[in-house]
């Protein structure tokens, strides 16, 4: 899998580097060895804890207050830099312990289209019978963290996001929890690979040209007119997603039954978007255009229907048809 | 200018401060009060750069204001330098450094903008807390600095809760128990950290400002000790104590007079000519353990007379001619030494010897008139036998009737005290006495000499200590007489009996505040409040203050190691801390087993799936297993029924409530006894 996906943009400079490149050969190693999985409860192995910044300023503060003691033998001074140096020790271990112990349950997340951010819902659940305090979530290696505790026995959700850089099925980044609670002297945290993948839409096209109504095949247009009223050849049983307007509402009244104008007689024109038809030559700014157009026509409640290369996705309308031309257009090779 | 979250209505006064502010006025409220003790030591300036610099950050937390400017900061950090340079001359050294380091803090308040400034300014409250103790090691101070650590604590533990506005208290009181766990470990590094000699010696300006005797005596000096209420040793007798009118505690030994101070004897004779201790002990000794407190000075103060060295770990004891013990350097921290001490004894050449002389110098053109009442005391008593000691009686009588008064407010004495002290004012305390006296028994001609120590104490009736006050310092006289040596004469106890036979103690008029808060109080209650606040007092200095490293080798040679050093030390140390590292081991692998019983037995039925080739989500409850079961194996299949009905077995015993006499655990033995004959697919 590429990196692409953390949100860390390639850069060339990166690879002549060679600690950065060291630290990030380091950084993928690690990462592959981790499972991958959507469901992970922290235990001993997968939580670490290393000092921090503070952590060794105490460190530095305690030695200080070490030698004053000694220097003015101060029986109290000892007193005082033991009872710090232990307290310091049973903070490293609650810290440990916020951390250690919590279930990670990661939401399916819902697709998204390129350019804009994918929301990932986590759940974070305790099974302890006190609060877990400030425990972070993030994205590895982006810096932005959503903070919560977690109550006793309890469960709460973070939602990080994060931005995919191109169309496709993706796996969901590395995310990182951490905390630093109670003292700030030690940084607790795991490494996450969480399983999900999310679905990648590509960008719908910015003011992208009208549905190409023109090109419809049967391209008779106007004529549908005269078959209006009455016309009952163009019905059929209504469809789960068919847009309410195109019910027959008469019908409805007289039978007591559903039944909707088959739209494609009603308007005497199919809507195909067709690949090859956007009238622009590079692929992925065709799939943007099909993609705007899909949308427009949804938004529309048109029957319409999707050809790619190798793929032809017969005319209909509703979310489900949404969703299956999205997809294909995400996917799309 | 109102704030927009002040919430006041008439029924709510309370103000509802935001986090940053409340925060900000917490921990600037705990740094007051890790300074405020300093206050006493600290140049005014400095005081009171601190106090306006706290409050005016707290002006600015309350009123969420923009913290002033780095430069403005910067200008002003220049300025206390130089301050700090001008009033102690130096940057370096206890008293500059605490001043600088009390000036830092305040200002880093004022830049309090990240998590890293936040940070400094606890590291240095936790140094401003140990210099607290230069000063002071009482258990007073320890209780203010030990809520002055809880604040501390709990301001980090506050800082560390990034989600919403924690109430304090509950930060508090993970603080507390944080600092709770650390009792042991601090319990086991404070018994058993080698206790090292200071690295770079006790620095000279750790031990300013500390009352106690001094190596000369001049008129005035012990009476400024007679107000001063702090304990200056305390005695514990093994066995039999010797008449609280022999508790006379030997201090410097002052025989060199010119005319204004007394000073300890520099004598112009060579070593062998000088009169020698020569003590010998009669009747049965009396043994007692003093606990002194650190003077600076090299002196042991012992009851009179002690033959023996003291027992004393770490100094080189020895006795002066003059029968004083004296160690090889100051004593700088607590001590603790047993001695053995004869309420009587002779010292001293019993016939005259050469060395004698220099007890019997006394300046030319002082105290004409003593000179000349010794002249004529002298020559009515003759030269026979036992003409001295018959001299001495004849002065304390005229003590005990001339209309002498024991006072601590004798006025100030002119150049010729004795002749005052004798003839015009007639008021004196112990210093101008014993002086007066041996004036006037050197100006007769006999060898006498003023020794200055302690007398008396009072006992703790709560631990059974004699407490020796410094408001007991005493001065009184030696004189030799031939035949019997040295003799105690003291002359206070002519004037005022009660000083050395009950201890009854000169005190200062009560004024009128005094008087409104004692004179309502049961007094008897109130002794006995001290009596108890002393032995308090004690323990912690028996217990904590004063365990040295002759206590931690004891320790050790208790716990079964033949002549330990500070090496075994180490190796206890090591010992201690390998068994509980082994322990917190064992801990955690009991905790990681001692989990829920429960959960632990649905894990086991969810893992026995899993190997049989059953998708069973993690985390399921037992009624989801249950039909992803059923889901995957058909409801045909011959052991899912049996499978199903564990499971909702189990579900019950977590969720049912619990049937009233029925033992809870019981369903779940039984679970557990049947999950090795289910049905399990294979």
């Amino acid at each position: 899998m590429s990196n692409a996906t953390t949100g860390e943009p390639d850069r060339g400079r990166f690879w002549r580097h060679p600690i950065r490149r060291l630290q990030r050969r380091f950084r993928q190693w690690f990462e592959s060895r981790l499972p991958l999985t959507d469901s992970v409860t922290l235990t001993q192995r997968s939580v670490y804890i290393l000092p921090t910044g503070p952590g060794l300023m105490l460190g530095a503060t305690l030695l200080l207050l070490l030698v004053a003691s000694i220097n003015y033998q101060l029986n109290l001074g000892y007193m005082l830099t033991f009872l710090l140096a232990g307290t310091a020790m049973v903070g490293m271990l609650v810290c440990h312990g916020t951390l250690r112990g919590v279930s990670l349950h990661l939401a399916l997340p819902s697709p998204v289209f390129a350019g804009t951010s994918a929301l990932m819902e986590v759940q974070l659940q305790s099974q302890r019978r006190s609060t877990r305090h400030g425990i972070g979530l993030a994205v590895m290696g982006s810096g932005h963290w959503a903070w919560c505790n977690v109550p006793a026995q309890g469960v709460c959700t973070l939602q990080v996001a994060f931005q995919p850089a191109r169309r496709g099925l993706h796996r969901v980044p590395t995310l990182t929890a951490e905390t630093r609670y109670p003292l700030g002297t030690f940084r607790v945290w795991t490494v996450w690979r969480p399983a999900a993948q999310v679905l990648v839409y590509p960008t719908p096209e910015v003011s992208a040209p009208p549905l190409p109504l023109a090109s419809a095949h049967a391209g008779d247009g106007p004529a549908t007119q005269s078959s209006v009223a009455g016309d009952f050849d163009g019905v059929r049983a209504y469809r789960r997603g068919d847009p309410l307007k195109m019910v027959v509402w008469k019908k409805l009244a007289k039978a007591d039954e559903l039944v909707s104008r088959d739209s494609v007689h009603a308007l005497g024109v199919e809507l195909w978007l067709d690949q090859r038809e956007t009238g622009l030559s590079h692929p992925e700014r065709q799939l943007s255009r099909l993609c705007a157009w899909v949308l427009q026509a949804d938004r529309l409640a048109l029957d319409y229907g999707l050809r790619l290369a190798g793929l032809d996705i017969p005319p209909a309308s509703g979310e489900a048809q949404k969703k299956r031309c999205l997809q294909a257009l995400a996917l799309n090779r | 200018m109102k704030r927009p979250n002040m919430q006041s209505t008439w029924f709510t006064p309370s103000i509802q401060l935001p986090r940053d502010s409340r925060d900000t006025l917490f921990m600037l409220f705990v740094i007051a009060w890790v300074l405020a003790p300093q206050v006493g030591h600290l140049p005014l300036w400095c005081s009171v750069m601190a106090g306006s610099a706290l409050i005016y950050r707290a002006y600015l937390a309350w009123h969420t204001r923009p913290l002033p400017s780095r430069w403005w900061l910067r200008g002003v950090l220049v300025l206390t330098v130089a301050a700090t340079l001008w009033s102690h001359k130096t940057l370096l050294g206890r008293d500059a450094g605490v001043t600088l380091v009390v000036v830092l803090l305040a200002l880093k308040t004022l830049e309090l903008r990240a998590r890293r400034d936040a940070f400094v300014v606890f590291f240095l409250s936790f140094f401003l807390m140990l210099t607290n103790f230069f000063y002071s090691q009482s258990l007073l101070t320890a209780g203010a600095m030990l809520v002055a650590l809880m604040g501390l604590l709990t301001a980090l533990v506050n800082t560390h809760k990034p989600v919403g506005k924690p109430p304090l208290l509950e930060s508090a009181r993970t603080a507390g128990m944080m600092a709770l766990w650390g009792v042991p470990i601090m319990a086991l590094l404070f018994v058993l950290f080698p206790r090292m000699a200071p690295l770079w010696g006790i620095p000279s300006d750790g031990m300013s400002g500390r009352s106690g005797l001094s190596s000369s005596m001049q008129v005035g000096n012990i009476a400024s000790l007679a107000l001063d209420d702090s304990i200056a040793l305390l005695v514990r007798f093994n066995g039999e104590m010797p008449d609280q009118s022999d508790l006379y505690f030997r201090g410097p030994v002052l025989s060199d007079f010119d005319g204004k101070s007394w000073t300890a004897l520099q004598s112009s004779l060579p070593e062998r000519l000088q009169v020698a201790a020569d003590l010998r002990g009669q009747g049965t000794p009396v043994n007692y353990q003093v606990t002194l407190k650190p003077s600076n000075h090299p002196w042991l103060l012992v009851l009179d007379a002690t033959p023996e060295k003291p027992l004393l770990n770490g100094y080189q004891v020895s006795m002066t001619p003059e029968l004083q013990w004296v160690t090889d350097r100051p004593i700088g921290d607590l001590v603790r030494y047993t001695a053995q001490s004869f309420p009587k004894f002779t010292h001293g050449p019993l016939t005259y010897k050469a060395g004698l002389q220099d007890y019997l110098n006394l300046p030319t053109g002082f105290n004409p008139r003593t000179a000349q009442w010794a002249k004529e005391l002298r020559t009515q008593a003759g030269d026979g036998e036992g003409a001295s000691a018959q001299l001495v009686d004849t002065i304390m009588n005229h003590l005990r009737t001339g209309g002498y008064t024991y006072t601590l407010e004798p006025g100030l004495y002119g150049r010729h005290s004795a002749d005052e002290f004798w003839f015009d004012r007639k008021l004196g305390f112990c210093e101008h006495m014993a002086s007066s006296f041996v004036i006037l028994i050197r100006a007769m001609g006999i060898p006498a000499r003023v020794v200055t120590g302690y007398q008396g104490g009072k006992r703790n009736a709560v631990d059974g200590y004699w407490v020796v006050r410094q408001s007991e310092a005493h001065a009184w006289a030696e004189v030799w007489i031939s035949g019997q040596g040295w003799t105690r004469v003291d002359p206070t106890s002519a004037v005022s009996p009660g000083r050395t036979g009950t201890f009854e103690r000169l005190q200062r008029e009560q004024g009128a505040i005094g008087t409104a808060l004692l004179g309502t109080v049961n007094t008897e209650f109130a002794l006995n409040l001290r009596a108890y606040w002393d032995a308090a007092n004690n323990s912690w200095n028996q217990w904590v203050l004063n365990y040295t490293q002759g206590q931690q080798l004891k320790l050790l040679e208790n716990l079964g190691f033949e002549s330990p050093n500070w090496e075994d030390l180490i190796y206890v140390l090591i010992a201690a801390v390998v068994v509980a590292s082994l322990g917190a081991a064992l801990w955690g692998l009991w905790d990681r087993h001692h989990r829920d019983p429960w959960l632990h037995l649905l894990e086991r039925a969810s893992a026995r799936l899993r190997r049989s080739g059953i998708d069973v989500a993690p985390n399921s409850p037992p009624r989801r297993v249950a039909e992803q079961l059923i889901q995957q194996l058909g409801p045909d299949h011959p052991g899912a029924p049996a499978l199903k009905d564990w499971l909702l077995r189990l579900e019950a015993i977590r969720y049912a409530p619990p049937v009233a006499g029925a033992k809870p655990s019981n369903g779940l033995a039984t679970l557990r006894r049947t999950f090795k004959q289910l049905p399990w697919p294979t």
